[in-house]
């Protein structure tokens, strides 16, 4: 299953969505909102926005990347967008293989061809300003330190 | 007419998600963009970070781009 979703994803009814009998393994990622902080400022939320329904079919082709590579029965992408609070996820991989090792790897290539191909981008709004992340274009004086 | 969208850091950039352009047949990807630099000027240092895409999929400059057509400028994805 393959989404772009606006509200909280529900990890949990995830995993039961991957637990099948020719399957030993489930691999999840979950990759949440992370408060940096840096002189005194730190970051509030992040905020995701998409380009749809391309973003979509990136998805979907990382997915059929997976089933060429390894072993795998069954694979869950979703992925956030608008504002999302630290600790909650803006994206959940699930990937179930009959043995751990294709898991593991499945799930750790879907999430790095996430942030190579999908047409996703986020900002981050600190106390001070945003920025956009990769970009480093925003209101945000950079501090001295970074950049 | 085109479509010519907008994301991220470019929108900001750009001050807009989106507009329109008007190409001939035969038109290049490449050619578009001193076109979106004169409307936007604020975009032109962005021109070595930014990937295209003509109707939701990635496009290189030689891509050929008809009326009709949607036109993304995208930012470095950072999804994730």
């Amino acid at each position: 299953m393959f989404a772009i979703v606006d509200g909280p994803i529900d990890v949990g009814a995830l995993i039961s969505g991957a637990q099948w009998p020719d399957c030993g393994a489930i691999a999840t990622f979950v990759g949440t909102t992370r408060v940096d902080k840096s002189e005194g400022m730190s970051v509030e939320y992040l905020e995701y926005e998409a380009y749809r329904p391309m973003a979509d079919r990136k998805l979907e082709e990382i997915g059929a990347e997976i089933e060429e590579g390894w072993d795998v029965r069954h694979v869950s992408i979703v992925h956030r967008l608008g504002r999302v609070d630290p600790g909650e996820a803006s994206v959940a991989i699930v990937v179930a293989a009959p043995r751990r090792g294709p898991a593991f790897e499945a799930s750790r290539h879907a999430i790095e061809r996430i942030k190579e191909i999908v047409p996703i981008w986020k900002r981050e709004v600190w106390s001070d300003g945003y920025v956009w992340v990769g970009s480093q274009v925003g209101t945000r004086e950079p501090a001295s330190g970074e950049r | 007419m085109i479509q010519v969208l907008f994301f991220g850091a470019a929108a900001d950039r750009a001050g807009t998600r989106e507009t329109e352009l008007q190409v001939e047949n035969g038109t290049t990807l490449a050619e578009i963009w001193p076109l979106l630099v004169e409307r936007y000027p604020d975009l032109g240092p962005m021109r070595d970070t930014l990937a295209f895409a003509v109707n939701n999929e990635y496009a290189r400059g030689e891509a050929p781009v008809s009326p009709g057509d949607e036109v993304a400028v995208l930012p470095p994805v950072s999804g994730g």
